[in-house]
């Protein structure tokens, strides 16, 4: 039995950090870029065959991904396909995931494998996909969607949620609502055999039907068309949906419990190696709470925050509550709280920024403050 | 198959058993030692050959070679596995003539491989040491060696006369070039101390190495035999000043201090220093590293991976470590993989690879700041029980 998989790169919902980024290539925990947890959850279940679905701004993401050789997936035969717009003269503005399937017809018919894994890039999760497409075959359904408890709350607008009977059996499914808690969250993990999706992609399609959730889950199984089944994964599942979201979660790595379900679960996540230093403690710096990747020099005051790769704290500075992405330069006596530093930012000495945790500021990619 | 010319390949001698490491080398080769939280020794040549613009290496191994062969694998940390560049581990092997084995000396080990650098045709032959720890353009080496047309150009640091009778001697005439070599002399004529990097022309080499190996009397080493064989045949040989950072980590307290010169805000080594000049490792896939509200970090470097709770200071605290809280790390070499549990308190130490100190376990001592350190070590995978001392200087 062989597997292959497809990546959505999602557009961009985080506010101004993904004006110009996918979520794909939104930098995660300190050295990660959102998408590496997709890439891992695949390589890690043995996928040979992974395409990934680009629309735009794929640049970085490619920079990242390469070859896809930290990912064990540089290989020979299969491996690796970015699948950019370019790749098809069909539609270049996909409105839904089967049109961007259908757009890339030629990719999932030349793969021979008996079965597809879909993931996106916005929710994360370390997940055993082996384990999903086990399900998926010993249900006989059509297509299996992966669900998360604790995240609908009646509040929160969710894209697909479902309500699942004593049994584990679909009883509801619901689109772009905010469900109530007593509905699982659609963690946009879909298993499905390659033949019955290219059949459902090209039937739904030629309909003008493109809405994966919508059209392919809920219609095919309100109209009795498709079965589905739902696999209840009990482990850490993110939803980056917003600036709060991404900022709540990234600042939630301080909690043991949580790193260890996202970085210690099924299995390791890989990224892009960068050959930094590790990271450097002065004599001055008071660190506490705090998540660094490498090649940080630390000399300021720190707390509750998450520090990318190369960021320097300079002293007398004190940083609180803050994501610092990658090259981030916090000058000497600048005070930052609640606040979200893209790339390459540098704070000015002296400097003082403070959000709330609600709406933290954020600066943009490049900018000197 | 096809071997692109080369100006210039490096030999990569790493099969030394690095005894005067006692327990960190009873498993594991010299070159594989962990180094400053992320490296390995042999990173730092390796590194050096790709930031020279040579990418083709042949790693001479011998001694405990499993870990190190996994750990250079296929190159790839180093970019040496593309399609004409290339780090080939070269183990000793059986020939048809039974006439050799096992490498006898580090000329010998060269000897045995002639077919390799042959399949090059390289005009240089760089000869490097798995066992030091320096950054240095080897290009600028063989841009001298080539301009002076040299058989073989030497590197040489300066180092003060009263130590010099514990390095190999170059006497050299006012334009640098080499009229004698002396091992160890007790009356140094001067301070030009080998540093084991040597640059080659390889016609030459080949021939002197063909005429050593058929020399009963030789012990086929570079310094006793090879550089003697060549004064003597009356080629040129030049001295090559070197004046950077430069560290043989072959005994316990050097490979401690050379942890410890990484450290401070003008370390001895910068080994962040040009970004141009990095040093690769092989990574491993650990996430950012963790340190708590109860942790105290002082002065010191703490890689990837780690979970600190404890106090750590002017140490070097290296991949997936957790010290636990209340713990005291000080002027120590934490090595990848270690548990520090809480209560322990590890002085003037390097605790190897995967091992682990327990509760309220005491490792080291403290010494006065002109004292000569005496460095405890805990081997690779070792356990330091609960309440257990490891005595300054004391191995386990």
């Amino acid at each position: 039995m062989n597997v292959m998989g497809i990546i959505f790169t999602n557009d961009g919902n985080v506010g101004e950090l993904t004006n110009k980024r996918t979520m794909a290539s939104l930098p995660f925990g300190g050295r990660y870029r959102q998408v590496d947890f997709g890439l891992s959850n695949l390589a890690f279940a043995g996928v040979r065959h992974v395409g990934i679905i680009a629309r735009y701004s794929y640049q970085s993401l490619m920079n990242h991904i390469g070859d896809g050789e930290e990912w064990g997936l540089e290989l020979g035969e299969g491996g690796l396909e970015f699948l950019t717009p370019y790749a098809s003269s069909v539609n270049h503005s996909y409105r839904g995931k089967l049109e961007s399937l259908s757009s890339n017809m030629d990719f999932l018919e030349y793969c021979d494998d008996d079965y597809v894994i879909m993931i996106d890039s916005t929710v994360l999760s370390n997940i055993d996909l082996n384990k999903v497409v086990a399900d998926h075959i010993a249900s006989g359904k059509d297509i299996t969607v992966v669900t998360a408890k604790g995240i609908c709350n009646g509040k929160k607008l969710m894209d697909f949620a479902l309500k699942l009977d004593k049994n584990g059996q679909v009883e509801d499914m619901v689109c772009d609502y905010a469900a109530p808690a007593e509905y699982q969250a659609s963690m946009d993990i879909f298993v499905m055999s390659r033949q019955v999706l290219i059949r459902e992609v090209k039937t739904l399609v030629a309909k003008n039907w493109f809405h994966m959730d919508r059209d392919l889950c809920m219609g095919g199984w309100r109209s009795g068309k498709v079965t589905v089944n739902a696999y209840q994964f009990d482990g850490i599942a993110m939803f980056n949906e917003s600036v709060q979201e991404y900022f709540e979660h990234s600042l939630s790595l301080v909690d043991k419990k949580v790193r260890e379900g996202l970085f210690g679960g099924a299995h390791p996540i890989y990224t892009k190696v960068r050959d930094r230093v590790p990271t450097y403690y002065g004599e001055n710096c008071d660190i506490e709470n705090v998540v660094a990747a490498d090649g940080c020099m630390l000399d300021g005051t720190v707390k509750n925050s998450v520090l990318f790769r190369q960021v320097t704290i300079s002293e007398g500075s004190k940083v609180e509550n803050c994501v610092i992405m990658n090259d981030g330069i916090i000058g000497t006596g600048c005070e930052l709280k609640n606040v979200i530093l893209d790339k390459n930012v540098t704070v000015t000495p002296g400097t003082k920024l403070f959000g709330t945790k609600a709406n933290p500021i954020v600066i943009k990619r490049g900018e000197i403050v | 198959m096809y071997f692109q010319k080369k100006r210039c390949i490096a030999m990569l001698l790493a099969g030394g058993q690095g005894s005067r490491l006692y327990v960190l080398t009873e498993k594991t080769a010299k070159p594989a030692v962990p180094f400053g939280g992320k490296y390995r020794i042999i990173d730092f040549p390796l590194s050096n050959c790709v930031n020279s613009g040579i990418d083709t290496v042949g790693i001479l191994t011998q001694y405990q070679p499993l870990e190190l062969n996994e750990y250079i694998g296929n190159g790839q940390p180093w970019n040496l596995n593309k399609t004409h560049s290339c780090a080939q581990v070269l183990p000793p092997y059986e020939r048809h003539d039974k006439k050799q084995g096992w490498y006898k000396g580090t000329a010998n080990a060269i000897y045995q491989n002639i077919d390799f650098i042959d399949r090059f045709d390289p005009e240089y032959v760089v000869v490097l040491s798995g066992d030091h720890i320096y950054k240095m353009d080897y290009s600028k080496m063989v841009d001298y060696h080539e301009k002076n047309g040299a058989a073989c150009t030497i590197a040489v640091r300066n180092v003060p006369l009263e130590e010099a009778s514990r390095f190999g001697i170059l006497n050299t005439n006012p334009d640098n070039t080499i009229y004698e070599f002396e091992e160890k002399p007790k009356k140094p004529k001067s301070t030009n101390a080998s540093m084991g990097i040597y640059c080659f022309t390889w016609k030459v080499m080949r021939e002197t190495l063909i005429a050593d190996e058929e020399d009963p009397e030789s012990s086929n080493d570079f310094g006793k035999n090879i550089i003697p064989r060549l004064l003597n045949g009356g080629h040129k040989l030049m001295a090559y000043n070197f004046d950077g950072y430069w560290k043989d980590v072959g005994t316990i307290n050097s490979l401690w201090e050379a942890n410890m010169e990484l450290l401070g805000k003008e370390p001895a080594f910068n080994i962040r220093g040009d970004e141009r000049f990095k040093i690769y490792a092989r990574n491993s896939a650990f996430p950012s590293s963790y340190i708590d509200a109860s942790a105290k970090i002082v002065g010191s470097f703490v890689a990837e991976g780690c979970e600190v709770y404890g106090t750590v200071r002017h140490s070097v605290v290296s991949v997936g470590c957790t010290i636990g809280e209340g713990a005291l790390i000080e002027d120590s070499v934490v090595m990848p993989g270690v548990v520090v549990e809480s209560g322990a308190i590890v002085r003037h130490a390097i605790l190897g690879e995967n091992s682990k100190v327990c509760r309220n376990a005491v490792v080291g001592g403290a010494f006065e700041p002109n004292e000569k350190k005496k460095i405890s070590v805990a081997g690779k995978g070792v356990v330091i029980e609960e309440n257990a001392v490891l005595a300054p200087g004391a191995m386990l």
